[in-house]
């Protein structure tokens, strides 16, 4: 591949790799897998790069990528199920924003997040990625009525985990 | 507000609270080998083709082992087996590599998996491929060596049934231990990668 694309495609990367930083956050539970999820996804990425023509936008073709290499084309070395770590590393909120009460409640969900497996996930993250059904039948290649219906499901998967 | 909505709101929040990577860096990852299962995959066939197939050959040059497999009635057996064996394995080795050509990381999670899924039933055929043909060969070898070594003609003809029976247990032993090697090299690759198959093919219903 030629310099100049090269260059684009790490600049584009670099300007919306919070989104693969997301992607990592919800497969991982730890600094060091976040780390390596995130080389993958973007070898996966720049190994796809040539066959991105650019008709639908970068952060578009970014979420497929990601998720795809998260969830079939990458190895995990430790499963996600270190919950208590996830809680304490990553929902500290700044002083002024706390609120017992709420913190609590998120503490509660992001664990039952960690709970579901890695297809529920991915909808619960592109719902919360506020992508709308067509994107997300897309990215997962179901139809987009398949997608509503799972979604009600998960969230009533959700709502069971979180009253037993 | 349902739960995840309530979710979705504290998920924006959060946008920015990732340590940033650097372009430098990303250029630095751009030149990373990725360790992607189906690349796993056909490492790991392209190894055991390398290493199973030079022993194979190389038998052929050893004067030695050609000796014992004339002496043991081997010879022609041996030089068929190998040749079509080479034939056979080259076969899946340039099926695993088209797979992995084709196989895309842009395309649909479902689709990329049953990609994904297509490779690991070539797998399962590659395995048990290799399961029935150590166990003919084990037992081509050993009947042979009853036939035509003296020493054990001699002992096999006293006490055949329990030369049977041990090369029974022989083969099956061999059998296990390899289809133990290959659930570890390609089992633990695949399964995790079966579940997600089986959910989504949950949300098709």
């Amino acid at each position: 591949m030629n310099p100049e694309s090269e260059e684009l495609f790490v600049k584009q990367l670099q300007e919306n790799q919070n989104i693969i930083h997301k992607i990592c956050r919800l497969y991982t539970s730890d600094d060091d897998s976040h780390k390596d999820l995130f080389q993958e996804i973007t070898i996966q990425l720049w190994k796809a790069f040539p066959k991105f023509r650019g008709d639908s936008k970068f952060t578009t073709w970014a979420y497929r990528v990601g998720l795809n290499t998260a969830i079939t084309l990458y190895r995990k070395k430790k499963r996600t199920i270190d919950t208590i770590e996830f809680d304490n590393t990553y929902h500290r909120v700044k002083q002024e924003d706390y609120n017992f009460e709420e913190e609590e409640q998120l503490k509660l969900l992001y664990s039952a997040v960690n709970q579901l497996n890695d297809i529920e996930k991915a909808l619960v993250f592109l719902y919360i990625e506020d992508k709308d059904y067509a994107e997300i039948s897309e990215t997962l290649g179901i139809s987009e009525v398949n997608a509503r219906v799972k979604m009600n499901r998960v969230k009533g998967k959700l709502k069971k985990i979180l009253n037993p | 507000m349902d739960e995840l909505d309530i979710l979705k709101k504290d998920w924006k929040k959060k946008d920015h609270s990732f340590n940033q990577i650097t372009e430098k860096e990303i250029y630095g990852m751009l030149h990373k080998r990725s360790s992607s299962i189906v690349k796993w995959i056909l490492i790991i066939s392209i190894c055991e083709f390398l290493i199973l197939r030079i022993l194979d050959i190389s038998s052929f040059f050893d004067k030695s082992s050609v000796k014992m497999m004339e002496k043991n009635h081997l010879y022609n057996f041996s030089l068929v087996l190998t040749i079509f064996n080479l034939i056979v394995f080259s076969g899946f080795i340039i099926y695993f590599y088209k797979n992995f050509k084709k196989i895309s990381a842009a395309s649909s999670i479902k689709k990329l998996m049953s990609d994904i899924l297509k490779t690991r039933k070539i797998v399962k055929y590659y395995i048990w491929y290799n399961l029935i043909l150590i166990s003919i060969t084990t037992f081509f070898v050993l009947n042979s060596f009853f036939k035509y070594n003296k020493e054990i003609n001699e002992l096999y003809e006293k006490f055949p049934s329990i030369f049977i029976l041990g090369s029974i247990a022989t083969v099956l032993f061999i059998v296990l231990f390899f289809w133990g090697l290959y659930k570890l090299l390609y089992g633990i690759l695949l399964k995790r990668l079966h579940n997600n198959y089986q959910e989504l093919k949950k949300l098709e219903l």
